[in-house]
């Protein structure tokens, strides 16, 4: 036994409080006058000696509690035998199951390994057996039952998950808190370079766990992959949409591959990738011809390796028309449109068609059949204002340009703000107005400093009252408004997209600031078509509460319960295939989830490496030495706290000493 | 009025005199209401006036009727004496609560005092002793006996300790008409000796009554703890259980009591306890009891 923290000894002087308070201040009570003690006999003897006791008994309890809490502070441990007297040691099998274990018949050797093992074990040693991959899977709790064990490692099925020695060695420190005797704690693995943690003092194990390697593979494997595939997860021209894959080889020589794009299980084109040795790839498909809905899509390579599980890449497209927008100007007004329709057709992916119309002909269109109405510097008859505001208050969204046809007006149509008037800039020399603030939580305006070299010459004074102003310019006019009306937004760009009053349509920021812009109005989502297997879905925002999801996993199963799907935020992708996800919103979505394609380098750690983990020398000798090895039965002493028992009995004694101080104090109260 | 009777309150009168004016005036309202009692006021007799009687009783009606002189007498005029023993030992300074075993003895005499001479004009006397006769005033039924009696009771402070037997002899002398004898004390002694010590009292004819004075806590000490106890009259400390205390002591006090109702009984005297907290109506009915009794 010791004392973790000696130096509190010193508090043991306290009990010299109790000593003085019992012995040195005696006790004296106040004689209690009685009429004649003519039928009292004396008692006296008794009565003292039993107060006398009670007194010593008193003093000893206080002396107590002070010489625990005193001793509690030293925190004291006692040295304790790793070992339990049978000498018994937990014997652990973990087996990895990652995905690079599928390569040739890793996994069938390691579990045929574990096996064998578990056969050779002492019948009465206790076992068990975990699985990991990026996280430990428990098979098994610490047991006998030889069939029960061989059972958990006939049962480890394949995963697709990236192996993490850091997980396992985790687990093993949950593990040796709980359980006492020694671990013997066997890995079988391909022992995977990339598996280990980006820190070794991740995976260093507890001490009382012997570590016994067991590779499931001698050396490196050559191994092809499609490492990557760039592909968008929208089409709505197959013509524009296009596929670059990147394909790579781990301890390979330099071959050419043939490379094809797979769309719903039918090959749509094939191309030859010349891969160096050891190197990789690009490949490029120049259209993605999927039909309308979403489409499983893949890139897959002829590898004819030992591991066909990472020789595609899989993705989901989805494909739709685009979306229509209605642009409204003025009919001597050609420059509106010609900027603005080349800037939102000038994506790749170009999400929007646009149709023109002078403000004239509004009152006959129907702005509901469009993603958003633009009305760029317009005037407006009385009845289309009514037609476009009873489509803003039924949620259609609206973004106006207010150039110097409006600034006539004496409000802003649909908005109903007013206008004060409009301020004219100097073209000349820095006279000009820009940009000084704006709100970077509306995405399409972004910073200040992406505007810095547009010139405004002209703009609308707009009264801010009710709107959200979301960019000045430098003279603190409001550049960008937002209001809320009804179930839609209006959007109000004080100046004209005529090159006119600005230059903004000549600006590199007005295309990004157009497209941005049409994507916000029209509600357009940006999705993904492919993640990572062990990545997470966000399957529901915060405002959408108590509405249930679906989500169907490869093998066509739903893993979510009827409670989960109900609350669940998000959901881990474990497996690698396609995801069909009805989310919260309502809108179906699907996603290609492929293994993470560190595993397909299957070269395994040094052999210095293995021998530092397992705190053995290369050549079989312990590394430190006087150090207890795996088979060393010699039973290890390691400090163990005893502060808490200690804690324990000095709470029983304070409880003790309480009720005994209260009966005293008791019998002061009634002795005055 | 009963509550004028409760001696926490009387405590607080100061005066003796008014004392016994609010206990006997609220006795008598109360016996007013009372079926059980009656009041010697009433018409007893007629007298042919001899000389030397008082013509302050000479009935004058009937003098001028018949020329000749009668007195008109009274039940409550056939005079007796009252002679009240007071101990005054330092035990009688004990008490548990606000009034003290002597307070509530020197209420009890006058109040007896103040309704022996104001409604039953009779003659009354006080004897204070503790170890040795301290105080004594002759009983008479003269002018302002009433104050010397109240005087005497104020002057009555508790001191040294009791003993019946040395100042017997003076009792002898001083009660040689026969009256009744009143003794009020805590009776701290062996019940043989306080019972032969009266007892000559009863010999010469007097009704003897005792009043036993004690506290409520005198009777059940209930103690929860240990303690040290100092005797009143001797000093001396003794240190007790609470066990002692609830059993064995309630035996012997019982014990005592018992034999002092007994002796006092058989040697043909009365016996009353009288605790602390107690009113005092029952003193006065016992002393009317045993005066309408002698009638």
């Amino acid at each position: 036994m010791g004392l973790l923290a000696p130096w509190f000894l010193a508090g043991a002087l306290a009990v010299g409080v109790p000593l003085y308070l019992h012995l040195l201040r005696r006790h004296t009570s106040t004689p209690q006058q009685f009429s004649s003690l003519m039928f009292v006999e004396p008692r006296t003897q008794s009565s003292i000696r039993h107060r006398r006791l009670r007194y010593l008994a008193l003093l000893t309890l206080r002396l107590l509690v002070l010489l625990l809490l005193v001793l509690a502070f030293a925190n004291p441990y006692i040295k304790r035998a790793t070992v339990s007297a049978s000498g018994e040691r937990l014997l652990v099998i973990a087996v990895d199951n990652s995905l690079s274990m599928r390569a040739g018949s890793r996994l069938d050797d390691a579990k045929r390994e574990a096996l064998s093992l578990l056969a050779s074990r002492n019948p009465a040693q206790r076992a068990q057996v975990l699985a990991f991959g990026s996280q430990v899977q428990v098979m098994t709790q610490p047991v006998i039952d030889p069939a029960g064990l061989r059972n958990a490692v006939e049962s480890i099925q394949p995963g697709d998950s990236r192996g993490s020695f850091g997980a396992l060695a985790g687990a093993m420190r949950s593990i040796a808190q709980t359980v006492q005797t020694p671990i013997e704690l066997h890995v079988f693995s391909d022992m995977q370079r990339t598996n280990m943690p980006p820190s070794f003092s991740e995976m260093a194990m507890p001490a009382n766990v012997s570590l016994v390697l067991h590779p499931a593979s001698k050396g490196a494997a050559a191994n092809w992959t499609v490492e990557s595939v760039n592909a968008p997860a929208q089409v709505w021209d197959p013509k524009k949409a296009r596929v670059e894959a990147v394909v790579a080889g781990f301890d390979t020589a330099a071959a050419t591959r043939t490379v094809s794009l797979v769309v719903n299980g039918k090959t749509l084109a094939t191309k030859q990738a010349n891969v160096p040795a050891n190197g990789r790839a690009s490949v490029e498909f120049d259209s993605l011809d999927v039909p309308y809905g979403f489409s499983r899509c893949a890139v897959k390579i002829d590898s004819a390796d030992a591991m066909p599980a990472d020789d595609q890449y899989m993705f989901s497209v989805r494909r739709s028309d685009p979306q229509r927008v209605l642009f409204v100007h003025e009919s001597n007004d050609s420059r509106s449109p010609l900027y603005f329709g080349a800037a939102l057709g000038s994506s790749a992916q170009s999400a929007f068609v646009m149709e023109t119309v002078p403000g004239s002909q509004v009152q006959g269109t129907d702005p509901t059949k469009y993603a958003f109405v633009v009305i760029s510097d317009s005037s407006l008859s009385e009845g289309a204002q009514n037609v476009l505001m009873r489509y803003v208050r039924a949620g259609g969204n609206l973004l106006i340009a207010a150039g110097t046809t409006m600034a006539r007006l004496s409000t802003v149509p649909i908005l109903g703000n007013a206008i004060s008037g409009s301020h004219y800039y100097s073209r000349d020399g820095a006279g000009f107005a820009s940009v000084s603030d704006t709100d970077t939580s509306y995405a399409p305006v972004g910073k200040a400093d992406q505007w810095g070299g547009v010139k405004f010459y002209y703009a609308v004074a707009i009264d801010p009252t009710g709107a959200h102003v979301i960019a000045h310019l430098n003279d603190q006019t409001p550049l960008v408004l937002e209001k809320q009306i009804g179930e839609g937004r209006v959007v109000v760009f004080a100046s004209g997209f005529d090159n006119l009053t600005n230059d903004l349509p000549l600006h590199p920021m007005f295309v990004p600031f157009v497209q941005e812009t049409a994507g916000d109005l029209s509600g357009l989502q940006q999705r993904e078509g492919m993640a990572l297997v062990d990545s997470y879905m966000q399957l529901r925002t915060a405002k959408e509460q108590a509405v249930s999801v679906d989500v169907t996993d490869p093998e066509g199963k739903h893993p979510l319960s009827i409670q989960q799907a109900a609350k669940a935020q998000s959901i881990q992708l474990t497996e690698a295939g396609f995801y069909e996800v009805r989310l919260a919103n309502g809108r179906q979505d699907m996603v290609g989830v492929n293994a993470d394609r560190r595993e397909s380098d299957l070269t395994p750690m040094a052999d210095d490496v293995m021998s530092l983990w397992t705190g053995k020398s290369p050549n079989g000798q312990s590394a430190t030495s006087g150090a207890s090895s795996a088979d060393d039965s010699a039973p290890e002493k390691t400090p163990y706290s005893i502060a808490w028992y200690v804690l324990l009995a000095l709470a029983a004694v304070a409880l003790a000493e309480s009720v005994l101080a209260s009966r005293y104090l008791g019998t002061q109260r009634e002795e005055p | 009025m009963q509550r004028f009777l409760d001696p926490a309150v009387l405590n607080a009168i100061s005066g003796l005199d008014l004392v016994a004016k609010t206990v006997v005036d609220g006795f008598v309202a109360g016996l007013h209401r009372s079926p059980d009692f009656g009041f010697s006021q009433e018409f007893a007799e007629y007298r042919a006036y001899t000389p030397g009687d008082d013509l302050r009783h000479v009935d004058w009606n009937v003098f001028a009727r018949t020329e000749r002189a009668y007195l008109k007498r009274y039940r409550g005029e056939t005079n007796s004496l009252l002679t009240v023993l007071l101990d005054a030992s330092n035990s009688m300074k004990y008490t548990s609560h606000a009034v003290t075993k002597m307070d509530y003895a020197r209420f009890t005499a006058a109040s007896l005092f103040y309704l022996a001479i104001k409604s039953q004009r009779d003659a009354a006397g006080l004897i204070v002793f503790d170890d040795e006769v301290r105080n004594y005033i002759r009983p008479s039924m003269r002018q302002g006996q009433l104050h010397r009696l109240l005087a005497g009771l104020e002057l009555a402070e508790p001191h040294a300790r009791t003993d019946f037997g040395k100042p017997l002899h003076h009792f002898q002398e001083f009660l040689r008409r026969r009256g009744l004898v009143v003794i009020l004390s805590d009776f701290y002694e062996d019940p043989q000796t306080i019972i032969r010590t009266i007892e000559p009292l009863r010999f010469h004819g007097n009704e003897v009554v005792l009043f036993h004075v004690l506290d409520p806590k005198e009777i059940d000490p209930k103690m929860n703890e240990a303690v040290v106890l100092v005797d009143l009259e001797t000093s001396t400390h003794m240190e007790v259980t609470p066990d002692y205390l609830n059993k064995d002591y309630r035996q012997k006090i019982d014990a005592h009591i018992q034999a002092l109702r007994d002796g006092a009984k058989g040697a043909g005297m009365d016996y009353h306890l009288l605790m602390t907290n107690k009113p005092l109506d029952g003193v006065l009915s016992e002393y009317l009891t045993i005066r309408q009794g002698r009638d």
